[in-house]
C-alpha cells in the first residue's frame, strides 16, 4: 500500500509539474510572441525613420529648401535608439542579431557614407549634390537596408510561428498532464475509499456488531484481531473485554444458583420443620388436656403447670402457624390476574369485621385500582396492615386506605393514628418475628409485616414505613400495575421491576 | 556620429596600447582600426581591396566602405570623419575638390598640388601610382570611322551627339563644362549612366560616345577608340591614397610603407589588366587583388 501510495504521489507530483511547466511556458510562450511582434513594430519604425531621413534629403536636395531637412534631422536623433531597441528585443535570437546588427551598420552607412556627405555638398553647391544623387549610392543602400529589414521581418515571423507551435505542443502536453493528473486523483480517490472500507470501516463494523451481540447476552462472541495495527488493537481490546465478561457473568450465575439453592434448602427446612412439629406439639396439647380432664382431683397444686404447658404449646403452635405462613407466603406459584383491590380490602375488612367492631375503628377506603397480582395473597398483606393498624392504636382507631398510580407504578398507603415508632426501626420491623413491644402489651408473633414484605417483593414491589412515635404511621408500597414480569431477573428491588 | 565614435575608441585602444611601452600582450586586442573608403567603379573596388589586404598583413584592422560615390560626396564623407582614407585621383582632386582651374603640366606637380591642398586641411597623400586613370571620351571604332573622328574636337562637328557618362560629368570641367568651353562643343546630350553600365550602352547603341577612365579594362582589346585630347582638357589622374594625416605621423612607415610598395606596383598595364580580370573575367575584386599581392613575392 505504501509502495503503490508513493508512486501514485510520484506520478502526481509528476503531472503537477508538467502542468506548472506547461503554464509556464505558455506565459513565457506569449511573452515571446509579444516579444516578436514588438520586434516587428520596432523594425517597422526604424525601417520608416530611414525612409523618412531619405526622402527629406532627396526633398532638400530637389529643393535646397532647409525646412525640408526635419525629417533628416530628427531620424538622426532617434534612430540609434531605434536600433538599440530592436537589437535589445532579438537579443535571444542570433541570427536576427546579426541582421539587426549588419542593418544597423547599413543604416549608419547611408547616413555616415551617403546622406551626410550629400547634404553637406547640397550646402556647399546644391547642383553638384543634384548630379550625384540620380545615379549615387544612396538608393542602393536604401534598397539593400530594406530588404535587409525584409529578411529581418520574414525570419522574426518564422521564430514566432515556431515559438507559437513549441508552446502549443506545451500547452497540449499540459492539458494532458492536467487529465492525467485529474484521472489519476480520481483513482487514487476511489482507491482510498474502498481502501477505507475494506480495511477501516469493515473492522468498526465487526467490533460494533459484536458488541451488539454481546449486550444481548451471547458471552462468546469474539472478533479477529487480523492486523496489526490499531484497528487490531480494538479488536484485542474487544476481546479482552469479552474474556473477563464472560467469566464475571459465569461468576455471577454461579454465586445465584448456590444462593437459590440454599435459600429453597433454608426454606424447606423451615417448611418441614414447622411441620413436623405441629405433630408432637398437638399430642403434647393433647395430653395436657388429657390430664387436666382425666386427672384434675388428683392434681392440686400441679395444675399450674399443667396450664403452663398448655400456654406454652398454643404459644408454639401458634409461632409454628406463623412460620409456616412465612414460609408459605414466600413460595408456591403467584397468580397473574387482573385484582380489583378494592375488592380484597372489603374482604379483609370483613374478615376484620370483630376487632373493627370492638375497637370502634374509622376505617376509610379511598379509590383504589385494579392491577394483575394474585388476589389472595394480596389480601393477606391488607390484612395484615390494616389488623396492625387497629392493634397498635391508643385510642379508637382511624385508619385511611389509599393508592395512586404513577406509570406503571401503583404506590398504596394504609395511614393509621396510632402509636408509631421511632423512625430507626422502620426497617428492622420487616424482619421475621421482630418486635419492638412485649406480647403482654401487643399480642402476636412478629411474623405479619415480614410476610407482608416477602408478597410485595414476590409481586415485583417494595414496602416502607414512615413513622414517629405518637403521630401513627404510613405503610406504603408498590405494585407493577401489569403485574410481575414472567422472564425478570430475581428482583431484590420490586420498584425496578415495572 | 557612429563610425566617428568608433574610430575614436579605436584610436584610443591603439594609444592605450602603445604608449605604455610594454603592452607587447595587448598587441592583438589594441589592432587599430583604419576605415578605407572607395569610390563606386571596378577600379576602386580593386585598389580599395589592395589597401585593405596590404594593411590587414601589417597588422592593422581594416574596415572597407566601398561603393560610397563620386569624389564630392566622398570628401565630404572623409571631412566629416567617417572615413580615415581612400584613394583619390589628383586631377579630379585638384579640380573637383580643391577647386583649381590651373591644368599642372606634369603628372609629379599634379600630385604635389593635391597633396599640398590636402595637407592645408589636416590630411595628406601617400605615393602616387604609376598609372594614370585620365577621363577620356570612348567611341565604338565604327562610329568613329564613319565621322571620321579622331580627336575631341572632331566631335564639335557632330549634330546632337549624345555622351553617356556618370551624373557628375554634367556638372565638371572635366566633363560637360570643359567640352564647351575647351572645345566648344554645345549640340550635346549628357546622359547619366552607372560607370558599369558605359560599354553596354554603348554598344547598344544607347549613347555615340562615352565617359571613360584610361584603366579601363574594355580598352585593353582594341575594341573602342579613345579620343585624343590636344588642349589637355583632361588632367593627369594618378591615383594616391587621401589619409588622415595624423594617422601618419603616428603610425610612420608602418602604414604608409607597404601602401607606397603596392602603389609603385600600379601601372597602367597592371591595372588595366586587373579592371578586365573584373569587369570582362568576372572575378571577385577581393580575388584579383589578392593575386597581385601574391605575385610580388
Amino acid at each position: 500500500m505504501a509502495f503503490v501510495g508513493g508512486v501514485m504521489a510520484l506520478l502526481l507530483g509528476a503531472a503537477f509539474v508538467l502542468l506548472v511547466m506547461a503554464v509556464f511556458g505558455q506565459r513565457d510562450a506569449g511573452r515571446l510572441a509579444l516579444r516578436s511582434q514588438e520586434a516587428i513594430t520596432a523594425g517597422q519604425e526604424l525601417e520608416k525613420t530611414v525612409l523618412s531621413m531619405d526622402s527629406g534629403v532627396r526633398g532638400y536636395v530637389a529643393s535646397g529648401r532647409e525646412r525640408f531637412l526635419d525629417p533628416w534631422q530628427s531620424g538622426l536623433k532617434t534612430y540609434p535608439g531605434q536600433v538599440r531597441k530592436l537589437a535589445g528585443l532579438v537579443a535571444d535570437e542570433p541570427e536576427q542579431q546579426a541582421q539587426v546588427r549588419r542593418i544597423a551598420e547599413q543604416a549608419d552607412d547611408y547616413v555616415n557614407l551617403w546622406a551626410r556627405p550629400l547634404v553637406a555638398l547640397a550646402r556647399d553647391r546644391l547642383s553638384v549634390a543634384r548630379s550625384v544623387i540620380a545615379t549615387g549610392t544612396g538608393r542602393d543602400r536604401l534598397d539593400q537596408i530594406r530588404s535587409g529589414f525584409q529578411t529581418l521581418f520574414t525570419q522574426e515571423h518564422a521564430v514566432a510561428r515556431m515559438r507559437e507551435q513549441r508552446a502549443e505542443r506545451g500547452s497540449s502536453r499540459g492539458v494532458a498532464a492536467g487529465w492525467g493528473g485529474l484521472i489519476l486523483v480520481a483513482v487514487l480517490a476511489v482507491g482510498f475509499a474502498f481502501y477505507l472500507r475494506r480495511s477501516v470501516v469493515s473492522p468498526v463494523l465487526t467490533v460494533s456488531e459484536a458488541s451488539r451481540r454481546l449486550a444481548e447476552g451471547d458471552m462468546s462472541v469474539r472478533v479477529p484481531p487480523v492486523r496489526d495495527d490499531e484497528l487490531g488493537d480494538l479488536a484485542r481490546a474487544f476481546n479482552t473485554m469479552a474474556d473477563s465478561l464472560e467469566v464475571s457473568q459465569a461468576e455471577l450465575g454461579e454465586r445465584s444458583r448456590e444462593l437459590e439453592r440454599s435459600n429453597r434448602e433454608l426454606e424447606q427446612f423451615a417448611s418441614v420443620t414447622s411441620h413436623d412439629l405441629q405433630a408432637p406439639l398437638a399430642t403434647i396439647s393433647m395430653y395436657a388436656q388429657l390430664l387436666e380432664q382425666r386427672h384434675a382431683n388428683d392434681l392440686n397444686g400441679g395444675r399450674q403447670l399443667v396450664d403452663g404447658i398448655n400456654a406454652a404449646t398454643v404459644k408454639a403452635r401458634s409461632l409454628i402457624r406463623d412460620l409456616l405462613e412465612y414460609s408459605r407466603a414466600g413460595r408456591g406459584d403467584l397468580l397473574n390476574e387482573p385484582v380489583d383491590i378494592r375488592a380484597v380490602v372489603e374482604e379483609a375488612l370483613e374478615m376484620l369485621a370483630a376487632p373493627v367492631e370492638q375497637s370502634g375503628a374509622d376505617v376509610n377506603v379511598e379509590e383504589l385500582p385494579v392491577i394483575l397480582g394474585d388476589p389472595r395473597k394480596l389480601r393477606q398483606v391488607f390484612l395484615n396492615l390494616i389488623g396492625n393498624a387497629l392493634k397498635f392504636a391508643e385510642t379508637s382507631p382511624s385508619v385511611r386506605v389509599s393508592a395512586e398510580v404513577q406509570g406503571s407504578t401503583a404506590i398504596f398507603a394504609v395511614t393509621d393514628n396510632g402509636i408509631g415508632m421511632e423512625p430507626e426501626h422502620a426497617e428492622r420491623i420487616f424482619q421475621p418475628f421482630h418486635r419492638l413491644h412485649s406480647e403482654d402489651e401487643y399480642p402476636g408473633s412478629g411474623i405479619g409485616l415480614a410476610v407482608c414484605e416477602r408478597i410485595v417483593e414476590q409481586h415485583g414491589g417494595r414496602i416502607w414505613a414512615q413513622s414517629a412515635p405518637g403521630e401513627g404511621s404510613v405503610f406504603r408500597f408498590t405494585l407493577p400495575v401489569a403485574g410481575r414480569r414472567r422472564l425478570a431477573a430475581t428482583s431484590f428491588d420490586g420498584g425496578a421491576a415495572g | 556620429v557612429r563610425a566617428r565614435v568608433v574610430i575614436v575608441a579605436a584610436l584610443a585602444a591603439a594609444l592605450a596600447g602603445c604608449g605604455g611601452g610594454d603592452g607587447g600582450g595587448k598587441k592583438d586586442a589594441a589592432k587599430p582600426v583604419i576605415t578605407l573608403g572607395t569610390k563606386n567603379f571596378t577600379e576602386q573596388y580593386i585598389v580599395g581591396e589592395l589597401y585593405k589586404q596590404t594593411l590587414e598583413k601589417s597588422g592593422f584592422t581594416v574596415k572597407l566602405k566601398s561603393d560610397i560615390g563620386s569624389s564630392e560626396i566622398i570628401d565630404q564623407a572623409l571631412t566629416a570623419g567617417s572615413l580615415d582614407m581612400y584613394p583619390e585621383y589628383t586631377g579630379v582632386l585638384l579640380s573637383e575638390i580643391a577647386g583649381q582651374r590651373k591644368r599642372p603640366a606634369t603628372a609629379p606637380a599634379a600630385y604635389e598640388a593635391a597633396k599640398r591642398f590636402e595637407e592645408e586641411r589636416g590630411f595628406t597623400m601617400l605615393r602616387m601610382t604609376p598609372f594614370t586613370n585620365s577621363n577620356a571620351l570612348g567611341v565604338k571604332p565604327a562610329f568613329a570611322r564613319r565621322n571620321g573622328l579622331r580627336t575631341i574636337a572632331d566631335l564639335k562637328r557632330l549634330k546632337g551627339v549624345v555622351i553617356g557618362a556618370p551624373p557628375e560629368f554634367q556638372t565638371r570641367f572635366e566633363g560637360a563644362v570643359g567640352l564647351r568651353q575647351v572645345y566648344g562643343i554645345r549640340d550635346m546630350v549628357v546622359k547619366p549612366l552607372p560607370p558599369a553600365d558605359r560599354y553596354k550602352t554603348l554598344d547598344q547603341g544607347g549613347v555615340n560616345v562615352i565617359a571613360v577612365f584610361t584603366t579601363d579594362g574594355q580598352l585593353a582589346r582594341g575594341k573602342y577608340v579613345v579620343l585624343k585630347d590636344p588642349r589637355n582638357l583632361f588632367a593627369f589622374q594618378n591615383l594616391a591614397p587621401v589619409i588622415r594625416r595624423d594617422l601618419v605621423r603616428k603610425y610612420g612607415a608602418r602604414l604608409s610603407g607597404p601602401i607606397d610598395r603596392v602603389s609603385a606596383r600600379l601601372t597602367t598595364k597592371a591595372m588595366q589588366a586587373m579592371n578586365a580580370a573584373v569587369d570582362l573575367g568576372g572575378q571577385k575584386p577581393a580575388a584579383v587583388a589578392a593575386r597581385f599581392l601574391r605575385s610580388a613575392r
